[in-house]
């Protein structure tokens, strides 16, 4: 035995670290495997129609909007921050292009409403991460407040829906592309995916994006690595804005125009989505890709009740369940993950 | 303006810095020549990090003059340091749990390489290779630089924070206890690298409570006393319990009568401590 276990020690170590890391590895993307089950568990309900192109396709599209929504709430969960006010910024800004288009400038191209829409997104962003890094202010009482002075405002611009939108500003999220194969598709599905991978890119492959997890991690050693952390701030509140804003541009198109709730409503669920693909509320942890995994895990679970004809209104309840035992969920893998590295 | 043959490259001058009630810094004055080994040691309180923290301009000083080269120069921050040619071990090592060891060697200056020839993107290959170069020539440590900081050990921690003071080769190095988490031979191994350091015309300031390893260090000592200067002497001068005392007193040797009693109770408290 012990002229042994010198030999076979260190490859026990590497098994073991091997197998560790595996561990490690598919803790932190469970989502998959979770919506792999959910979708499974409905198709078994629903058999035959749950499992259609065309049902696919819907659910797909129906996720649209809320992807871009729950990318806005990811990216400043990752940098440490909290952002409640994603919703009421898809909303006033989706609502603020659509009557600029009808009557600030009737007759202007869709694609200026479009611009107006991401510069008003991307101006609530710049005013919440200015009076957050250089302020000082709580990032959860500065959004809470930028909410409820934008649901506001929606309203203060326009009590009713608006449509009668030019087409190209509808485009986005209306428009159907004919391409072989996968026939006739939603460009909204094409857009919410390039969202992702850009975002993940930008996260993991660039300065900027590597600078965000560090604040996220610790702000005090970014800041003493030399990062500025006030900058990085900034820039993730103004980018968290433009996405919102594309949310509701998306949201705009799938509803055929602008309307008062429809933006607000996703607060909650884009916090759900992020949370239960890994999002890390403490900061510095998290991949935004895993997010989709929520958007459609949600989606799925929306889908199956309707299609079950269940009471579309226990949906919020049910959203509520998921998130909940998705906390659950991370707070034993969380602390899973704390004994494995004590392990090591 | 030069003095003869010592070119002090860091005067601090009169400092103060408060942190709303608390006087962190009330006068502190120092200088850092040319290729020194300066040590600074003090109680626990006396302000030796903070002062760190307003070389690096972390800290911006309430009064008080800080020159770099003879210039005066108010610092912005850890990136202006840096670009001064300051490398710097802050004593809470200044890590991102969540990041790999590679990505903490290079916080704040990863090397980019340009994709299709546009988007700049990091260059993960070079950072790898480059962390692990820095890992094992100067430290003399093995580390896979994928794996994130949270699973290593306290020394290896540390060993990584003096690894990212080196990365810019700067040419002023400031250590705040960089081997307090550190075993014998490491603490040897950062010995060594400090005489290497001094060798190359490196100026280094080093904060460490073990007063022997100050001693082999270091050409000379600064004692701060609750955030003033008691005296820096030169290093070969002093015995270990003449820096205690005035670790203690806050008063400088010869000066007026210090309280031996009381001084060499804490003395023991100090080499039992470390
Ligand atoms: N950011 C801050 N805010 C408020 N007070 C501070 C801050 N930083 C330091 N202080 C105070 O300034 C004083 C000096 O602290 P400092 O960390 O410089 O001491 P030190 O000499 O490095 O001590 P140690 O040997 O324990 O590291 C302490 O009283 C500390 O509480
Ligand atoms: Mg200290």
């Amino acid at each position: 035995m012990t002229n042994q276990s010198p030999i076979l020690a260190p490859l026990r170590t590497l098994r073991d670290s091997n197998r560790t890391k595996l561990v490690l590895f598919t803790l932190d993307n469970l989502i998959w495997p979770i919506l792999l089950v959910a979708f499974l568990f409905f198709s078994a309900l629903l058999p035959e129609i749950f499992t259609q192109y065309r049902n696919i396709r819907f659910l797909l599209y129906t996720s649209a909007g809320l992807g871009a929504i729950t990318l806005a709430e990811s990216i400043c969960l990752i940098s440490g921050n909290f952002d409640l006010s994603v919703g009421s910024v898809a909303g006033f800004s989706a609502m603020a292009g659509a009557l600029f288009l009808t009557e600030w400038a009737p007759g202007a191209p869709g694609v200026i409403g479009i611009l107006v829409l991401l510069c008003v997104g991307g101006a609530i962003g710049l005013l919440n991460g200015v009076l957050i890094a250089k302020m000082g202010v709580n990032p959860f009482l500065q959004t809470l407040s930028t909410l409820i002075i934008f649901e506001g405002g929606i309203l203060v611009l326009s009590s009713q829906s608006v449509y009668g939108l030019p087409v190209s500003y509808l485009w986005p999220g209306e428009a159907v592309i004919s391409i072989p194969v996968i026939n006739p598709i939603p460009v909204a599905i094409f857009i919410m995916c390039g969202l992702f991978v850009g975002l993940w890119f930008v996260l993991s492959r660039t300065r900027f994006g590597r600078a965000v997890y560090a604040v996220g991690g610790n702000e005090a050693s970014a800041a003493e690595a030399g990062i500025d952390t006030d900058r990085v701030i900034i820039a993730v509140y103004v980018i968290s804005g433009v996405l919102a804003a594309t949310g509701g541009l998306l949201l705009t198109g799938f509803n055929g125009g602008a309307t008062p709730t429809t933006g607000t409503s996703q607060l909650f669920p884009a916090f759900t989505a992020a949370v239960i693909g890994g999002i890390s509320l403490f900061g510095g942890r998290g991949n935004v890709i895993n997010t989709l995994g929520g958007v459609l895990l949600l989606g799925t679970i929306s889908a199956g009740l309707v299609m079950l004809n269940i009471d579309p209104t226990v949906i919020q309840t049910v959203n509520g369940i998921v998130l909940l035992a998705a906390i659950l969920l991370y707070t034993v893998v969380h602390q899973y993950r704390e004994r494995l590295l004590s392990d090591l | 303006m030069t003095v003869t043959e010592t070119k002090p490259r860091i005067e601090v001058a009169g400092v103060q810095k408060r942190f709303g009630t608390v006087e962190a810094l009330s006068d502190v004055s120092l200088t850092l020549n040319e290729g020194e080994v300066l040590g600074l040691v003090g109680d626990n309180g006396a302000g030796k990090s903070t002062l760190i923290k307003t070389l690096v301009g972390i800290h911006q000083p309430d009064a008080g003059e800080i020159r770099f080269d003879g210039e005066a120069v108010t610092i912005d921050g850890p990136k202006h340091a840096r670009t001064l040619g300051v490398g710097t071990v802050y004593q809470d090592l200044a890590l991102v749990d969540e990041l790999s060891v590679a990505e903490n060697l290079f916080l704040g200056r990863k090397p980019v390489r340009k994709l299709g020839g546009v988007l700049p993107v990091i260059d993960e290959r070079t950072m790898a290779e480059r962390a692990e170069r820095i890992l094992r020539e100067r430290l003399d440590i093995e580390l896979d630089p994928d794996t994130p900081v949270e699973y290593l050990s306290g020394g290896e921690r540390q060993a990584i924070a003096i690894g990212r003071a080196l990365v810019t080769d700067p040419d002023i190095v400031l250590l705040d206890e960089p081997t307090s988490a550190l075993s014998k031979a490491a603490v040897e191994r950062v010995e060594q690298l400090v005489q290497q350091l001094k060798a190359s015309g490196h100026s280094v300031i080093i904060i460490d409570h073990n007063l022997e390893e100050v001693r082999s260090m270091t050409d000379r000592i600064t004692v701060l006393f609750q955030g003033r200067t008691v005296d820096t002497l030169e290093t070969a001068a002093v015995s270990r319990d003449d820096i205690v005392s005035m670790m203690v007193s806050g008063k400088p040797l010869g000066g007026p009568a210090n309280n031996g009693a009381d001084g060499q109770s804490s003395a023991t408290q100090h080499s039992t401590s470390d």
